[in-house]
Formats: structure tokens, C-alpha cells, sequence
């Protein structure tokens, strides 16, 4: 491939770095600062940092919401893939009008706006008792992640030589061993990306957690966040701290699975 | 492998003698045209149908009917379109509609462009892009609500942006980024464009990473300019890419709101009271279900039109 680097491709690069460099910059600058110097314009750059923010958002609450944000990233990811896995091999192993159909209706259902589905989902969990609950929180946003999981990890699926399954068919393997067996471990990697996915997006879910739950006391951190930087009088090194501890999480599951997101995130878009 | 390879075309009704070893339970495998593997299937379908479905079913039952929080969970009195045309005559429908179609048409234009140009600019190896690919994919991971966080603090009026722009001859006084009406829709727009730009330049990446180098160097050799090469090679390889993600990121644009939630919570006034974000409120706010549902059934169509679009040209794709 061409290496020459045009002007105009060195302005994007240069646009693009400031675009989302400074803001994850900003983020961090802001935690450490004292709340004097927040719109200090001398010291802007140049401060003592202190790590006031951060100690005083480490307290009891903060540890609640992120035992919260623990179990429902993770209950929803262990829901979805247990839903999704099963059924994007059942769609990739079958012919006809059946899957034109089931496909649609993914489509559909990945594209709802969610704000129009929390308005139901409020109402049926009231009646069926599943409000404030870690339950009805992780089921709902199971819903909301499912068709976009078994959209994106159909394509993983097909690419799994049925030969191999047939094969193993031949030497008596059940149905359920040749998917568990054999398609399962050659997409691994889609299941993989898909899992990591599913937890990115459900750590961030706050609708469903801000409707759902009653009271903040057992807001997950998204929430906690989605409540604090819509109230007025904000306080934002602490604000800023609370988005750094939200977001270090995130970087610890970024940094192990960087190249499954970079090659893996637009198989289900595109394919 | 032949022999399964072209077994597998085969209905099983006509097909001939099978090689030795493979027995009745090896062709019910590969069954009739819906296959043995459907009831993999039940339960993502039974998962959905009462997660999803009833829910939908659910929204536009509220939406013919008079719901307030005191009635939620009791018998509802139905009253026809009077939700749908309440939202009409008080003008919100139409208004969040234009403030939707302004969001979705600044979300697409500037997100495709720039992921486009993100994605050729990025295309080189180097430490420089793989660095920024790496930051923007990390942006993408983040959730909304810090991105939003960040923004609305960049946008303050004594905040970052501000404090440049008065650096600056052009402006002599703040902008309000999100204290004025046009301002903040315009903001959070191109915020909720930002938050997009990753995705879609990881899409066009995927796209030009599958052209052939030896274009490259035929062009090279006829002596191609740089703004050729993108013209008449990148662009080209992008399009039926492009199509798709089109689809993918007026839909985005259309449906977003967390950043609204973060960084308006659709003010100043009703000023960024998109169509999806208006049902919200209207069901969360002001306690009318009814309402909230007729205005959420509204963006649901709208969306179902261009899902209809999309499968459309997924599935034909596939064939």
C-alpha cells in the first residue's frame, strides 16, 4: 500500500488527534484538579495536582454502584451470549424464507430507540414485580443487546465449514456435540468480541438503570454519573473523577481486546 | 469433501445413493430447506418475544389509551388517536420531528465524511495512526454518559472551548454552546457525530484494507496524484460499504439520545426535544404514558421504515 502521507491526510491525523485526544485529556486534567482552579484560566495546564476528587468519591456509595455496574455488565453479557450463541448458530445453519424473516426482525428490533421501549418495559415490570431489582434491569438490557449480538456473531458462524461438523457427525458425535465441539471452538473469536461487546455497552446502559431503579442507592456507575451531570451546581473535578473511575474499567477490558474490537466490531454491520 | 459438497444442494427427497458410512442420521442433519438446527433457535425467540415483543405490543396498546402513573398497572380507558393527535396540535410532534431530522441529517453528513476521511488519513502504517485508531476505538468504548460528561464541561461557558475561542479576535463573548436554542442542537449533534466517527471510519478501514496493493502501484506507476487515488480507488471500494453505513448512521442519528439526557436533558426549553427524547419526557416528566407512547409509536415507524431499508440490502447481499 501507498506510504506517502498527503497534507491533507496530515490535517485530518492532526484534526482527528486533537478532536479525541484533548478530550480524554481533559477528563483527567479536571479529576486532579482542586475545585478553585477549575475555570482558572492561568492554571489551565499547570496546577499542583490533588487527588481531593478521588478521595472524595471513594466512599460507600461509589463502591455500591460499581458492585452494581460488576453484576449487571457481567449478568447481561453471561445472558446475552447464553441466547445469542445458540441462536446465531441455529441462523447460520438454516435455510429459507424462515431466516429472511428472523433477520428482519433482529434489524428491527436492534434499531428501536430505546426510550421508546423503556415506556413498556416500566409498565410490565411494575406488574410483574421486577422493578428495582438487579434482575429486571440485566433482563432488560439482555433485550435491548440480543439481536445485535446474534447479528453479529451469525457471520462467525457461517464461516464454520459445515464439512467439519459433518465429519464429526460421521463419527457419531450428537447434534448438540458438533455445535459444542466444533463450531463453538472455531468461533470463538467472534464469541469473544461479541462478549466484550455486549459488557462495553451494558456498563454504560443507564435508561434502563436510572427508570428501573428506585432510588440511587443502587444506581450502577453510569447511572450515578447520567444523575449527577444533569443536576445543577455540578461539582466537576468531582464529576470528572467519577467519569475517570467509570471509565477505568472499560480501559482495563479496551486494553486486553483492542484487536478483537478494532477487526470485530463492524462484522455484524456489514455482513 | 466433493462428495458432501454437492450432496448438500440436494434435497433429500431426490437424492441418490449415498457413499458408504453415512447413514440416516447424517442426512436428517442436513435436513429439508429449514435444516435440524432451527430449534437452536426457541430460545432467543422465546427470550424476545417476551422481552421485546410484549413490550412493543405493550407501547402501542398505551398509545390508543388514556395512561397517566396513577393508572399504569389498571384497566386503561381506550381513546383512539387522541394521544397522536394531542401531540400534533400542540405543535411538539412536528417541532421535535424537524429537530430530529437537523440532528440525523448533521450526524450523517459529518459522520460520513469524516469516518470516511479518518479512515483514508489512518489507512498508513505508522505509530502516529495506529495511536489514534487506538484512542478512537477507546472513545467508542466508553459510555455515552462520560463522553457526554466531558462535552458538556468542553462547552461550559467558561470552559475549554470558550476560553480558546476568546484567545481568539473572532468572538468577544462566549458561545453558548448550550444555552441557546439553535446552539444546542447543533452541539449535541455534533457531539452525538463524535461518538459515531470511530464506528464508521472502522467500517471504511475494514473496506480499504481489501483493496489489492498492486492497484496502488499500477496507479503509482501511470503516475496518479494522491486526490486520484482516493477518487478513483478508495472511493470506489468504499461504496458498497458506504450504502450500508449510510443506513446504520441516519438511523444512529435518529435515535440517539444520551447525550441529550447528559448534556440538555432537552433544553434550553423544548430545544433539543428530539422525537425519541419528547416520548421520554413526556412519559418520565409529565407522567402522561399515553402521550409519551403515541410520540414513541411515531419514531418507532420512522425507524421501521429505513430497518426495512437496511435488511433490505443486508439480505440481498447475502445471496
Amino acid at each position: 500500500m501507498n506510504q506517502r502521507a498527503g497534507l491533507g491526510e496530515t490535517l485530518i491525523k492532526v484534526l482527528l488527534t486533537l478532536l479525541y485526544g484533548v478530550p480524554l485529556l481533559w477528563i483527567v486534567l479536571t479529576s486532579l484538579k482542586p475545585s478553585s482552579l477549575v475555570f482558572d484560566r492561568a492554571s489551565m495546564f499547570v496546577f499542583t495536582p490533588t487527588l481531593d476528587a478521588y478521595a472524595n468519591a471513594l466512599n460507600s456509595e461509589l463502591f455500591t454502584a460499581l458492585r452494581q455496574s460488576i453484576l449487571i455488565a457481567a449478568g447481561t453479557t453471561a445472558v446475552v451470549l447464553l441466547i445469542a450463541v445458540p441462536a446465531a448458530y441455529g441462523l447460520a445453519r438454516t435455510r429459507g424464507p424462515l431466516v429472511a424473516v428472523l433477520l428482519g426482525s433482529l434489524i428491527v428490533l436492534q434499531m428501536l430507540p430505546q426510550t421508546a421501549t423503556v415506556i413498556p418495559l416500566f409498565q410490565l415490570f411494575g406488574s410483574w414485580s421486577m422493578l428495582d431489582s438487579l434482575g429486571g434491569v440485566i433482563l432488560a438490557d439482555a433485550a435491548l443487546l440480543t439481536p445485535f449480538a446474534i447479528i453479529l456473531l451469525r457471520p462467525f458462524f457461517r464461516t464454520v465449514p459445515v464439512e467439519l461438523e459433518e465429519a464429526a457427525a460421521i463419527d457419531g458425535t450428537a447434534r448438540l456435540g458438533t455445535f459444542l465441539r466444533i463450531a463453538l471452538p472455531v468461533a470463538r473469536n467472534g464469541v469473544a468480541t461479541t462478549g466484550t461487546i455486549v459488557f462495553l455497552l451494558a456498563w454504560g446502559e443507564f435508561l434502563y438503570a436510572v427508570n428501573f431503579f428506585l432510588s440511587p442507592g443502587t444506581y450502577p456507575l453510569s447511572a450515578l454519573l447520567a444523575q449527577q451531570v444533569s443536576a445543577f451546581g455540578i461539582d466537576w473535578p468531582g464529576l470528572m473523577a467519577l467519569a475517570v473511575l467509570t471509565a477505568v474499567p472499560i480501559l482495563i477490558v479496551y486494553t486486553l481486546s483492542y484487536k478483537l474490537l478494532r477487526d470485530g466490531l463492524t462484522v455484524g454491520a456489514v455482513k | 469433501m466433493t462428495a458432501s459438497a454437492d450432496t448438500r444442494h440436494t434435497p433429500p427427497t431426490t437424492a441418490g445413493p449415498r457413499p458408504p458410512g453415512r447413514g440416516s442420521r447424517s442426512r436428517a442433519r442436513r435436513g429439508g430447506p429449514l435444516g435440524t438446527r432451527a430449534w437452536f433457535l426457541l430460545p432467543g425467540v422465546a427470550f424476545l418475544a417476551v422481552f421485546s415483543a410484549i413490550p412493543i405490543f405493550q407501547l402501542v396498546r398505551m398509545s390508543v389509551s388514556e395512561v397517566g402513573s396513577a393508572t399504569l398497572n389498571q384497566e386503561w380507558p381506550f381513546v383512539g388517536l387522541a394521544n397522536y393527535l394531542e401531540g400534533f396540535t400542540s405543535g411538539a410532534m412536528v417541532d421535535a420531528i424537524v429537530r430530529t431530522v437537523v440532528v440525523a441529517v448533521i450526524v450523517t453528513a459529518v459522520g460520513m465524511g469524516l469516518g470516511l476521511a479518518a479512515a483514508i488519513a489512518l489507512r498508513t502504517k505508522g505509530r502516529w495512526s495506529a495511536i489514534v485508531l487506538a484512542g478512537m476505538v477507546f472513545v467508542w468504548a466508553l459510555p455515552p454518559v462520560v463522553n457526554g460528561s466531558v462535552w458538556k464541561f468542553l462547552f461550559a461557558e467558561d470552559g475549554l472551548i470558550n476560553t480558546l475561542v476568546l484567545l481568539t479576535p473572532l468572538r468577544s463573548e462566549p458561545i453558548p454552546f448550550l444555552y441557546d436554542a439553535t446552539w444546542a442542537l447543533i452541539s449535541v449533534a455534533l457531539v452525538t457525530t463524535w461518538a459515531v466517527i470511530p464506528f464508521n471510519a472502522l467500517v471504511f478501514r475494514a473496506a480499504l484494507l481489501g483493496i489489492s496493493p498492486e492497484i496502488f502501484e499500477a496507479a503509482a506507476l501511470d503516475g496518479a496524484t494522491r486526490w486520484q487515488e482516493i477518487r478513483h480507488i478508495m472511493i470506489p471500494a468504499a461504496k458498497p460499504t458506504a450504502l450500508v453505513l449510510l443506513v446504520l448512521t441516519i438511523v444512529y442519528g435518529f435515535r440517539s439520545f444520551d447525550f441529550i439526557y447528559v448534556m440538555t436533558y432537552g433544553g434550553p426549553g423544548t430545544a433539543t426535544n428530539t422525537l425519541p427524547f419528547l416520548g421520554y419526557l413526556q412519559a418520565f416528566s409529565r407522567y402522561d404514558f399515553g402521550l409519551g407512547a403515541s410520540t414513541s409509536v411515531l419514531a418507532v415507524l420512522l425507524v421501521l421504515v429505513l430497518a426495512v431499508l437496511y435488511s433490505r440490502s443486508i439480505l440481498k447481499e447475502e445471496r
